[in-house]
């Protein structure tokens, strides 16, 4: 156990873009809510004050989550090549660590430390923006910041979005670590071309799709499992804003698919799958040492 | 005390090219043994396999474990320095010692630092502003710290200048080495750690052609340098190696009755280097 925290210690030494990343991002929010022309803000009073507000966090979420997902890829794809390519896997061999817990602590740190960090940074830079707006903007803008239900949902909806996406794009993951400690060079290019060739093949030779589904729906199919479109009636607010009728949800609690994430084979196929991946990674990490 | 290093038929193929050929050798535990071929020999793989840095075929034990599997427990024993400038340049060196400290549990953070003290690096320094020797003197520190068993060296002074390969060799013999340590080194410099091992296993073409202590070696091989007129007797003795030298010419005999030679010319024991260069340049000429 102290060895995986030591191992998670050094993943922050080598890849500061950890938290430097987040850090930027929050930096840049809070400019923009200090010097922005928000105090010019103000909403109808024909808006739900909730619908604000949730709308307001969501944003906030979403672009932090955004920058996780391309940032989570290229570490996974980066972590054990880097180790190969300045040849300082000849150093980390030479302490009592397995393969097995060095390869862990590397999906480990992808998959959960970096979304949690990403996770803190949101919460803060929301807390913040919403501070400063509410100091700046009308009242009816600032006060609609602060529903704390919806910031509660948004913790859960964070935590949900961590752990599903985890599962889901466990195959993914492992893939990129595999090419990571195969590759002698140009993990990107490695890691695009043989599913676009194996794609592509497919489609002259058997003039079927299968692959590319299957890479689409792995890919991009995440929210359709993970999330209920429309969970009907009750989930619904309705308000005319100038003669449009707008549908804002009342909560977030009816869209999320837990049970048909969980019970879809798809879901655990995947995970086969990635397990499967991970194995080989390790394997790929006892045995090439070098480029 | 069985031995610490056992290797039985080490064979390690990469596709058609084979870079140890059946090699039989052992260590035993308080050595100094220099590992020494030309390049290409297949001294790296050798090491590498009593590592557990490569799988290999035929038997081989180090400090009774298989190598390959049980890389991780064997490294709570063994230690080593595989290669000049592999410490990643993002680590500082502080973080160095904290990390070691909190995943090796045979690591001594005080000698580290006590080593570390000794030189002009600082904690916060990353690896990358280090010049070359610095570097191989913070993995040198890290490794020292270590209390293992066994220690390996793959050309440990490597970029160092005289003084500080000069004060490398010495801490490691006065500082580090005791009767409960071994080390296997390997090295081109074989002059310069001639008088401080025990053991040398000289290795060509995938193959261990000597595995012999230095007093064996004292008592075992000499060379005569004679002139024109006794080369016919002194060839008669059966030399494995000549070479010509100031109009005379140095012949190497392995086992050889001292008595004869001593008539023929003047007697000497062999250098590590003279030995390493005779055995290798093949039979007489």
């Amino acid at each position: 156990m102290n060895t995986a925290i030591w191992l998670v210690r050094r993943e922050f030494w080598e890849n500061r873009a950890i938290w430097m990343i987040p850090a930027a991002i929050a930096v840049v929010m809070v400019l923009i809510a200090l010097f922005g022309r928000i105090d010019l803000m103000s909403i109808s009073s024909q808006v739900p004050s909730r619908a604000f507000g949730g709308g307001f966090l969501l944003a906030v979420g979403a672009t932090f989550f955004a920058v996780l997902s391309i940032y989570s890829t290229w570490y996974l794809l980066e972590c054990l090549y880097a180790d190969r390519k300045d040849r300082s896997v000849l150093f980390w061999k030479s302490l009592p660590i397995s393969d097995t817990t060095t390869v862990m602590s590397k999906l480990a740190t992808a998959l959960l430390v970096i979304p949690l960090v990403y996770f803190a940074a949101a919460d803060l830079t929301a807390l913040t923006m919403a501070f400063i707006i509410s100091v700046r903007a009308s009242s009816s803008v600032g006060g609609a910041l602060w529903h704390v239900d919806l910031w509660l949902q948004l913790q859960v909806l964070w935590i949900y979005m961590i752990v599903t996406t985890a599962l889901w794009y466990l195959p993914v993951a492992g893939y990129l670590l595999v090419v990571s400690a195969w590759a002698k060079r140009a993990v990107m290019l490695w890691s695009i071309l043989p599913p676009v060739a194996l794609l592509l093949a497919e489609r002259w030779f058997l003039g079927s799709h299968v692959i590319a589904s299957q890479i689409g729906a792995r890919l991009l199919g995440y929210p359709a499992v993970a999330f209920k479109d429309d969970p009907g009636g009750r989930s619904w607010e309705t308000t005319v804003i100038d003669e449009d009728i707008v549908r804002t949800p009342t909560s977030i609690w009816h869209f999320f698919n837990l049970d048909g994430f969980l019970s879809t084979y798809e879901t655990w196929i995947g995970a086969a799958v990635g397990i499967g991946l991970i194995v080989c990674a390790i394997q790929l990490r006892t045995r090439r040492t070098e480029i | 005390m069985s031995a610490l290093i056992e290797a039985r038929d080490l064979t390690k193929r990469y596709g058609a090219h084979v870079a140890l050929d059946r090699a039989n050798f052992s260590v035993e535990p308080g050595r100094i043994v220099g590992l020494i071929g030309p390049n290409g020999a297949g001294k790296t793989t050798a090491l590498r396999a009593i590592l557990g840095l490569t799988a290999y075929e035929g038997e081989l034990k180090v400090l009774d474990r298989e190598p390959f599997r049980e890389r991780t427990e064997l490294m709570r024993d063994a230690s080593f320095i595989a290669d000049v400038a592999v410490l990643p340049a993002w680590l500082r060196v502080d973080h160095a010692i904290d990390f070691v400290a909190g995943v090796h549990p045979r690591f001594r953070r005080d000698r580290a630092v006590a080593l570390l003290a000794k030189t002009q690096i600082t904690g916060e320094r990353r690896i990358r502003e280090l010049s070359k020797g610095m570097k191989t003197q913070v993995h040198l520190a890290l490794t020292m710290a270590i209390d293992a068993k066994l220690l390996v060296l793959d050309e440990p002074t490597l970029g160092l200048d005289i003084l500080a390969r000069r004060a490398f060799y010495d801490a490691l013999v006065n500082d580090y080495m005791d009767e409960t340590r071994t080390i296997l080194i390997t090295t081109h410099q074989v002059e310069e750690v001639e008088n401080l091992l025990t053991d040398v296993l000289f290795i060509n073409k995938g193959r261990i052609v000597l595995d012999s202590s230095l007093d064996d070696i004292a008592t075992r091989y000499a060379a005569v340098a004679v002139a024109g007129e006794s080369l016919e007797a002194a060839r008669a003795e059966r030399p494995f190696h000549e070479r010509p030298m100031l109009g005379k010419v140095v012949l190497y005999y392995e086992q050889p009755n001292f008595e004869k030679l001593a008539a023929l010319g003047e007697v000497h024991t062999l250098s590590v280097a003279d030995l390493f260069v005779a055995k290798l340049s093949g039979g007489a000429a």
